[in-house]
């Protein structure tokens, strides 16, 4: 009961809105704050998780964000000029865009993760104020490198046709892109909790959680599983930033760092180290703006904060906060 | 009082005061301060004077900074913030109530001062409760939103553009009071004086601060939060009263800076690379040894200075070349680069590792360690 708690909370407040507009509002904006919550529990379940195993709080994440967003968007572009895949009407294709974009970075993103625990993160485990310059350090190094191969300025994202344009469900109006990211969204919630309830791996992770030194004297290579979950958490940060990337249609070299923002914010809210908490909080997050930002224009900006600062009032260690 | 009634802690400020004197740090600092004060009247060049004055704000900046960092332990990303409250409390109070005055001008200070105390102890509150490393994010998510308030409040702080104050008697523009020594005495020359002298009187104030009881104890959390707590410290509240302190200074030296830019905009008080620089500044110049920022700021500034003539050079070199142009236009790049070589291998700076350097080659005399321990030493991992 306390753990559902803070769920079934939530979903009573998310009910509110509806009291100050008609329904088809409500769906429509309640289908944008779905989705805009899922792409960023995607770049905060990666943090949230290298933080709970190992303990660092990467600052780097964000530019991990950008750089699959644009090696995403070089793909996408290269398939389109190439053959016409996203112009193409026909939904095969489209959809093969989408994966040959996620994967292209989701492989350069892993690659950057292991290098950048390698070489930057782990001679520096366990000191917090060292890992959050170094990261920041590498950061503005990745960021610049963006700027430098792709250019400074902001370009456009190609998006594949069957994902433009809306969906008329009795009369209310769905974007489509959003359905895909609420879908996908909700594919990677449910591939991280299998992984981590179901498998070896998983259960060595959660228990590198609670505990990491238990587990090298248990015999198992932490170091091995810090890779891992740096490298899982890269992919997740990059699948984020291509998903980002069409749904805003364009892409950008700081758009990373914005997403980080929102990310700590999700992470706060949610605890840092629970995934669950991310995904809850990315929802919130997610939500709540899209609701503000219809019913009061002014007020989207301060909402996020002001939840953030209202949680950790109510609860210092985030709804599922193990106080670590 | 004979010397074996003394506390240990007695006995080491007894020989650092000793020592005070015999040691090149003090004089170097006083060179420092002449050769500020000397720019005007020997090099009368209007480039040559803007950069004095920003490395004095800067260094200062820096050297607040470096009491969070380096002495409390605790990683501020809303540094920037504290700075930006400052200059737009000064350009707001100066440019929006009729023609300024001196009143204004101190009105502006100190509203910029009680609005970034409030905002610090309030974000000190949230965030220091659970564990430090919430402070990084947080003031980070602060800051960000202050920059974005910034800029959508147009009708108050200007939007993009940013507030372009006058200011008034003699800091203006206009004011000729004469010639003292052969100099003209303008405005420029009053205000570069004016900011020289609280830039100064913050680093005695700074000084003073990391001296005493309390900013021994703040060193104590730092070295050891937990053993600092069970002493009976309420570790919380000294780190509270230590960003709020380089907060608060911080401010102060917003308001100079707006006093002699003479605007405000988003980007340049507020935005990231403001604290990107503060970073880079105080990690060349040495975590937790204060006057660091003056070389910190001194390298960066000037490199800032000569590096749009480097590009030019260089543009005119590799011309024709696209990849090349980007990779000179990109110098950010370089400073990233050199921020983590830094990190890895000389993580005390520039004085940090001098002082090292001194310390072995002539033991002290006391057991006591010569200079702080490290900040950056390892935190123990619970």
């Amino acid at each position: 009961m306390r753990r559902a708690a803070p769920i079934l909370a939530t979903a009573a407040l998310f009910l509110l809105p509806l009291a100050f507009m008609d329904a088809r509002t409500y769906v429509t904006l309640t289908v944008a704050g779905l989705a805009m919550g899922m792409l960023i529990f995607l770049v905060a379940a990666g943090l949230t998780l290298i933080f709970g195993l190992m303990d660092v709080l990467n600052f780097a994440h964000g530019a991990l964000f950008s750089w699959g967003a644009y090696v995403g968007f070089s793909v996408a572009l290269l398939l389109n000029q190439r053959w016409g895949w996203a112009a193409a009407p026909s939904v095969p294709l489209n959809v093969l865009l989408l994966a040959a974009s996620i994967l292209a970075a989701m492989v350069v993103a892993v690659g950057l993760g292991i290098l950048l625990e390698r070489v930057i993160v782990r001679p520096v485990y366990g000191r917090h104020m060292f890992q959050i310059l170094i990261t920041l350090g590498a950061t503005i190094v990745i960021e610049e490198l963006i700027r430098m191969i792709w250019g400074p300025n902001d370009q456009v994202m190609p998006v594949p046709l069957t994902f433009q344009g809306s969906w008329d469900v009795a009369d209310v109006i769905v974007l489509r892109f959003p359905v895909v990211a609420i879908v996908l969204g909700v594919l990677v919630y449910l591939g991280i909790t299998l992984l981590l309830t179901r498998t070896r791996v998983g259960l060595i992770v959660r228990a590198g959680v609670e505990n990491g030194e238990m587990i090298q004297v248990l015999g198992h290579n932490i170091y091995r599983y810090f890779t891992r979950v740096f490298a899982a958490g890269s992919a997740l940060a990059a699948l984020g930033g291509v998903m980002w990337a069409m749904f805003s249609q364009s892409v950008r070299p700081a758009m990373g760092g914005e997403q980080l923002i929102f990310a700590f914010i999700v992470v706060i809210i949610g605890g840092l180290g629970s995934v669950t908490g991310s995904l809850l909080g990315a929802l919130i997050v997610g939500l709540s703006y899209n609701y503000v930002a219809f019913l009061v224009p002014k007020a989207a900006i301060g909402i996020n904060m002001a939840i953030m600062v209202l949680i950790l009032l109510l609860r210092p260690t985030g709804l599922f906060g193990a106080g670590k | 009082m004979s010397s074996d009634r003394l506390t240990p802690v007695q006995l080491a400020r007894q020989a650092e005061r000793g020592r005070r004197f015999r040691q090149p740090a003090p004089y170097l600092r006083l060179a420092c301060l002449v050769l500020a004060a000397l720019v005007p009247l020997v090099v009368p060049s209007f480039q040559v004077l803007d950069l004095a004055a920003k490395i004095a704000i800067f260094a200062a900046l820096v050297a607040s900074y470096d009491v969070v960092l380096g002495y409390t332990g605790i990683v501020s990303f809303g540094h920037a913030m504290f700075f930006g409250f400052g200059a737009y409390a000064v350009a707001l109070s100066l440019g929006k109530f009729g023609a300024p005055t001196y009143a204004h001008l101190a009105a502006g200070f100190l509203a910029g001062v009680a609005l970034s105390a409030t905002i610090a102890v309030l974000i000190g509150a949230f965030s220091l409760r659970v564990k430090a490393i919430f402070f990084a994010m947080i003031t980070l998510a602060f800051a960000e939103f202050a920059l974005i308030l910034a800029v959508q409040l147009t009708h108050i702080t200007g939007g993009e553009d940013g507030l372009s104050p006058k200011l008034p008697g003699i800091f203006a523009v206009s004011y000729e009071g004469g010639r003292l020594l052969g100099i003209p005495v303008t405005g420029r020359l009053v205000t570069y004086y004016f900011i020289l002298a609280i830039c100064l009187a913050l680093f005695l104030v700074m000084a003073r601060f990391i001296h005493s009881p309390l900013g021994r104890t703040l060193q104590a959390i730092r070295d050891n939060e937990l053993r600092a707590e069970a002493l009976g410290f309420r570790t919380f509240v000294f780190q509270i009263a230590s960003s709020s302190f380089g907060s608060v200074v911080a401010t102060v030296l917003g308001g100079c800076y707006v006093m002699w830019v003479r605007y405000a905009n988003p980007e340049s008080v507020l935005g990231i690379h403001v604290m990107l620089d503060l970073l880079l500044m105080v990690i060349i110049g040495g975590i937790g040894t204060l006057y660091g920022g003056i070389i910190g700021a001194t390298f960066l500034l000037t490199a800032q200075t000569l590096l749009p003539h480097l590009r030019t050079v260089a543009a005119s070199v590799f011309a024709g070349s696209m990849i090349m142009q980007r990779m000179t236009e990109r110098w950010l790049l370089y400073f990233g680069i050199l921020f983590i070589l830094m990190v890895f291998f000389f993580p005390k700076g520039v004085i940090g590792t001098v002082r090292d350097a001194l310390a072995r080659r002539a033991p002290s005399p006391v057991s006591s360690p010569p200079h702080p321990a490290s900040p950056l030493r390892g935190e123990e991992k619970r």
